[in-house]
């Protein structure tokens, strides 16, 4: 069992430890917001997991090291999210921007920073930036005959190099959330230099999301960090401009794990059947992203409306007609309203098609981002 | 990669720029010291040892000890060398000095020699001695080297049987000429190569014959229409010689000259003991530049031959020169003199081939007399077709006929006093 103050150690802040029971993600809540619906799903509202319940493997007493800081602004936020709602036929009724940017919430996401001593022996080929003089002549029958130009390249003189590295390696980022791949590529990288040394005061009221992924896991996702880092530093140690083939067997001791928080603003919006579609955009950037279905109940009362106007016509085609009897002029009138019923009758299958081919779209887009 | 054996046998330890990180690089090759002289005598009996083309070697003439070269030959896969700003800074400066003072290491004797001189031999003990002037790592040394293969002694032959090769020289130049003695001298060339990348455009005419009505008749005529075309051309271009010296006629060296360089092996100084050698004193930049003539030209060639036609106009190209790359070499070459009738003639003889180039006296009186004998059939019988002619016979075909017989007497006789101008000024 831990102790109680683990989080205010770790955190330096009083944070509450909950759980989303529809998605099993662990978070850190700042007081004050409960209720709190669950930033990844929004299924359901958190819960706070009492000191005495918390189970062992839980990675909230990993202390943050750095954080991105929110930088995108409520304009920009505001906009991105018009932008989004904006580009829905037939949207649902739920997906407003006021609605959105009303369940607007900050969230961090955690990443794993690994701190290790590396010894190992290297083995690479370097290169080393020469110039060489070259030539580029021309000839032209009506212009004197040859004109001759020097110039000068640039090469590259590739020397076999090896050695030994005795280093330690500082913040090399891991994976700390089994969707973290996935987010990445619907949001975008952020860049680690952004990065500034964590503080209490800069969650200002972000919920965080916990780890799901432990140390022993993320491990071997940092080992090819570990081995651009020290490529690029064999380089600089053999006095070279450029690298390639670089080999190495290392051996790793002092491992320190810490975190990095990135920023995310969450938000949701109930698509027909009644489930909340997350909305996630990107901290820095303002890269939104999320499902965008099209509502098929709005998209049928569309066409119920077309085929009534569509009856309607009808109708009065058919008085037309009958009156035409008596007054023959008539009839043309009554067969433009036929055709006139006849080819918006045709149109009312249109918004269905329309919700149901972009709902498809969406579904087969969802589908390929997820692999 | 294996942690039994570190660092690896033949990897030494280089200054790195990151603490915690070693760097080793592979040991270079060790190139013997640079002994500016060498000195070459026999190690049984002390006498003075010299290169022998018979045997391909080091030889005593005293003992008959024996010392073969240490290298292979490599031929054309000999290393190449690119043009680094460096080193065409360095090529361009030269050697620095006209004139070096020589300490002979045999007799202790003062001499001083022409920095232009690779060998030199002892006037007062007759020791062979090669000065290096440039240290083994240096590129603008000689690298590589053409041994000789032909003998001095047969050198004579050749010549006697060349003097004696040609109906326009004196009839006695054989028997008469006194040749003196063949010196064997390794004289310097630069080798180029490239691959040049061209792109050309052109008006390439072509012939159209066509009909046309004038004056109440059909008549035809040829027109020619030009095309614009256009294409790309890749020339790979290997080995190109080029003299490294100006102190040889450059035609008798254009005429003896061997592309051939199949034979190259890496430079020793032992190649070059006994005989003489000069180092180059056409700079790299300058042969270079005679080179990239003759490939820019070569490349315009085969654009032309591209072109549907030859007959073109307006052409235009651009070209890139690619993967240059230039070789120091020494090739062997024998020279000398012969006297006849009171003047002296040169004659230089290729060491490797034995082809032969140098200039001979032409015998103008029998040259004339046999461009008369020429051109005397055709004008005998023009003179006749005309007499025939006034007299009212069939004249106009004789006369044709000399006529005929003169343009082709007056065509051999151009070729011939050609070739003897030729052979005089050589």
């Amino acid at each position: 069992m831990l102790e109680p103050d683990v989080i205010t150690t770790a955190w330096h802040a009083n944070l509450t430890l909950t759980l989303c029971e529809a998605c099993d993600s662990h978070y850190l809540l700042p007081p004050g917001l409960f209720p709190f619906k669950c930033p990844t799903c929004f299924e359901a509202d958190l819960i706070e997991i009492e000191a005495e319940r918390q189970p062992n493997d839980l990675l909230h007493h990993y202390a943050p090291e750095l954080l991105i800081p929110f930088t995108v602004s409520q304009q920009e936020l505001t906009a991105r999210i018009q932008q989004f709602t904006g580009r829905i036929w037939f949207a649902p009724s739920d997906l407003k921007p006021n609605t959105l940017l009303n369940r607007l919430q900050r969230l961090y996401l955690p990443m794993w920073l690994v701190d290790s001593g590396v010894e190992a022996l290297w083995q690479a080929e370097v290169g080393f930036n020469y110039e060489v003089v070259s030539h580029r002549d021309q000839f032209d029958q009506n212009d004197g005959g040859w004109h001759s130009q020097q110039v000068t390249e640039q090469r590259i003189r590739w020397e076999p190099r090896l050695g030994r590295l005795n280093r330690t390696y500082h913040n090399m980022p891991a994976p700390a959330l089994e969707q973290h791949t996935q987010i990445m590529q619907q949001l975008g990288q952020y860049h680690l230099t952004e990065a500034v040394p964590f503080q209490a005061q800069a969650l200002d009221q972000a919920v965080i999301h916990l780890p799901d992924r432990p140390p022993t896991d993320a491990w071997p996702d940092t080992i090819p960090a570990f081995h651009a880092a020290a490529a690029e530093e064999c380089r600089q140690a053999s006095r070279a401009d450029h690298l390639r083939g670089y080999r190495w067997t290392s051996d790793y001791r002092d491992q320190q794990w810490t975190l990095l928080l990135l920023p995310v603003c969450a938000t949701y919006y109930v698509d027909d059947e009644g489930r909340p579609q997350p909305i996630m955009i990107h901290g820095r950037t303002g890269r939104l992203s999320g499902p965008t279905r099209a509502s098929m109940k709005r998209a049928r009362t569309t066409a119920l409306i077309i085929v009534a106007v569509a009856a309607a016509l009808f109708i009065l085609s058919l008085i037309l007609g009958g009156i035409s009897f008596m007054a023959p002029p008539l009839l043309i009138l009554a067969g433009i309203s036929l055709l006139g019923a006849l080819i918006i009758g045709m149109l009312a299958i249109t918004p269905i098609i329309v919700v149901w081919q972009y709902n498809r779209n969406q579904s087969n887009r969802g589908e390929r981002e997820a692999q | 990669m294996g942690t039994d054996l570190f660092p690896p046998i033949n990897f030494i330890p280089v200054p790195s720029a990151v603490e915690g990180i070693e760097v080793y690089q592979p040991a270079p090759v060790k190139l013997p010291a640079h002994r500016e002289v060498v000195q070459f005598n026999c190690p049984q009996c002390g006498a003075n040892t010299a290169y022998s083309a018979a045997d391909s070697g080091l030889t005593c003439t005293n003992c008959g000890f024996y010392e073969p070269p240490e290298h292979a030959v490599v031929g054309i896969q000999a290393q190449r060398f690119e043009f680094t700003v460096d080193t065409v800074q360095r090529a361009a400066q030269g050697w620095g000095e006209a004139r070096k003072e020589l300490q002979c290491q045999s007799c202790g004797a003062y001499t001083t020699i022409s920095t232009d001189s690779l060998t030199h031999t002892c006037i007062f003990c007759g020791s062979n001695q090669v000065i290096q002037h440039a240290a083994p790592q240096d590129v603008l040394r000689p690298r590589f080297i053409v041994p000789f293969k032909i003998e001095a002694e047969a050198c004579h032959d050749i010549a006697r049987q060349w003097l004696g090769q040609s109906w326009m020289t004196p009839r006695s130049l054989r028997r008469v000429a006194t040749i003196a003695r063949f010196t064997g001298i390794y004289l310097p060339f630069w080798t180029f190569e490239t691959v040049t990348k061209a792109h050309w455009q052109a008006e390439v005419g072509h012939n159209q014959t066509e009909r046309y009505y004038e004056n109440g008749e059909w008549r035809t005529r040829t027109k020619t229409v030009w095309q614009w075309e256009s294409g790309r051309v890749t020339v790979p271009i290997k080995d190109l010689v080029i003299a490294g010296t100006n102190r040889v006629s450059p035609l008798l060296l254009t005429q003896v000259k061997n592309d051939n360089l199949a034979e190259l092996a890496p430079y020793e100084p032992k190649y070059l003991a006994g005989l003489q050698a000069q180092t180059y004193d056409i700079p790299l930049e300058t042969a270079w530049e005679q080179a990239r003539h003759l490939m820019r030209e070569q490349t315009r060639r085969a654009c032309y031959d591209q072109a549907s036609n030859s007959k073109i106009r307006n052409f235009h190209m651009n070209l890139d020169f690619d993967q240059e790359g230039w070789r120091y070499i020494l090739l062997p070459m024998y020279l000398t003199t012969y006297q006849f009738d009171n003047q002296r003639f040169q004659v230089m003889i290729n060491g490797q081939t034995g082809a032969i180039a140098g200039q001979r006296p032409v015998d103008w009186t029998v040259l004339w007399l046999a461009v008369a004998a020429l051109l005397a059939p055709g004008l005998t019988v023009g003179v006749l077709g005309f007499l025939t002619l006034m007299l009212g016979g069939l004249g106009f075909p004789i006369a044709i006929f000399g006529f005929i017989l003169v343009v082709i007497g007056l065509i051999i006789s151009f070729n011939w006093v050609n070739k003897a101008m030729r052979m005089d000024d050589a």
